[in-house]
């Protein structure tokens, strides 16, 4: 039996504990899922508590043939996803970004390094939505295609193409920006 | 130039390592023709390594167990509160029903103990030896006759 399995059945079992060891496990890696396709940190938090709380209401009735990480990923990217639908419903701007940088480096460095970042989101945000996804998944988070495909329920043929077009809107996006450096 | 739409179509796959061993051999020998590809390689290779340098956050451990706890009991007590409203005007309508009855209650508690207190019971008549018409006996059963009618 793995970990997540061990949290699960705590959970189910009445103690709270499990839940919380589940959300401690996972809670950055949805976070930056989430900030990674929504675009922005507030945002971000928002959707992974969302996530979290459909995980509190909706493990009884998970399937323990896939497995925990995939589903809560795929949670995690729906959520982003409504979540997205719903803010542009009444915000249109995307550009507005924020960049929460930890760093030992100066503050001119310090400075450097959040207008890189700042800029790499602004493009990040460029790419379809329906792309980016993939591309968050595998370049931030790891995943395999085979894991990618599971999570957005496609094939992995589906999974390749949409990275490969959204490294390539990523990349034309780079270029506007920094004008030739990629 | 269609093998290099196909070559490049593959080279995500390849720099993220999932690519077959015939596609990798494929692709290698196609990359040591075409700098056009090999140009195309080396972009995707940096935006994924620009991707994956984006800055990671990273939240104080039971920071986020702690909001979703606290929202999921916000939650559960706006369920509550919202079906004892939904049932509000339905139990509003009923809120008098137990009221009246107490107070009827109360009162018939009161008004039967005060006439039981002065009564002058059926029981009383017969053992005071005076006559005890049908018409007397009637009256003093239901209540109706709470005192001695001098009887000559």
């Amino acid at each position: 039996m793995d970990e997540d399995t061990l949290f699960i059945h705590k959970f189910l079992d009445g103690d709270e504990k499990g839940f919380e060891a589940l959300v401690n496990k996972y809670q950055d890696r949805v976070l930056n899922i989430a900030c990674s396709i929504a675009g922005k940190d507030r945002d971000g938090e928002d959707i992974a508590q969302e996530t979290f709380l459909k995980v509190y209401y909706g493990l009884k009735s998970f399937k323990r043939n896939a497995q925990f990480s995939t589903w809560l990923y795929r949670i995690a990217v729906n959520t982003a996803y409504s979540c997205m639908r719903k803010r542009d419903r009444y915000v249109k701007d995307e550009n507005v970004l924020e960049a929460s940088i930890s760093t030992d480096a100066g503050p001119k460095d310090a400075l450097l390094i959040k207008e890189k970042q700042a800029m790499l989101k602004k493009a990040l945000m460029k790419v379809p939505v329906k792309f980016r996804a993939a591309m968050v998944l595998k370049d931030i988070e790891g995943l395999s295609y085979a894991e990618i495909s599971k999570v957005l329920n496609c094939r992995i043929g589906t999974v390749e193409s949409k990275i490969y077009r959204a490294r390539q809107f990523l990349k034309e996006e780079l270029l506007k920006i920094e004008g030739g450096a990629i | 130039m269609k093998e290099c739409a196909k070559i490049k179509r593959m080279l995500s796959r390849y720099i993220d390592k999932e690519a077959s061993n015939s596609d990798i051999k494929r692709i290698e020998a196609h990359l040591g023709l075409c700098a056009s590809c090999k140009n195309e390689l080396s972009s995707l290779a940096r935006v994924k390594g620009l991707i994956a340098g984006v800055e990671r956050k990273v939240l104080p451990q039971n920071y986020l167990a702690a909001r979703v706890r606290e929202k999921a009991l916000d939650m559960r007590y706006t369920q509550r509160k919202l079906s004892l409203a939904g049932m509000g005007s339905f139990a509003r309508r009923l809120i008098p029903v137990p009221i009246a009855v107490i107070v009827a209650s109360i009162a018939f508690i009161i008004v039967v103990s005060a006439q039981t207190a002065n009564k002058y019971s059926f029981e009383d008549h017969v053992f005071s030896g005076n006559p005890a018409t049908a018409e007397t006996a009637l009256k003093l059963i239901l209540g109706t006759q709470n005192y001695i009618e001098e009887v000559d």
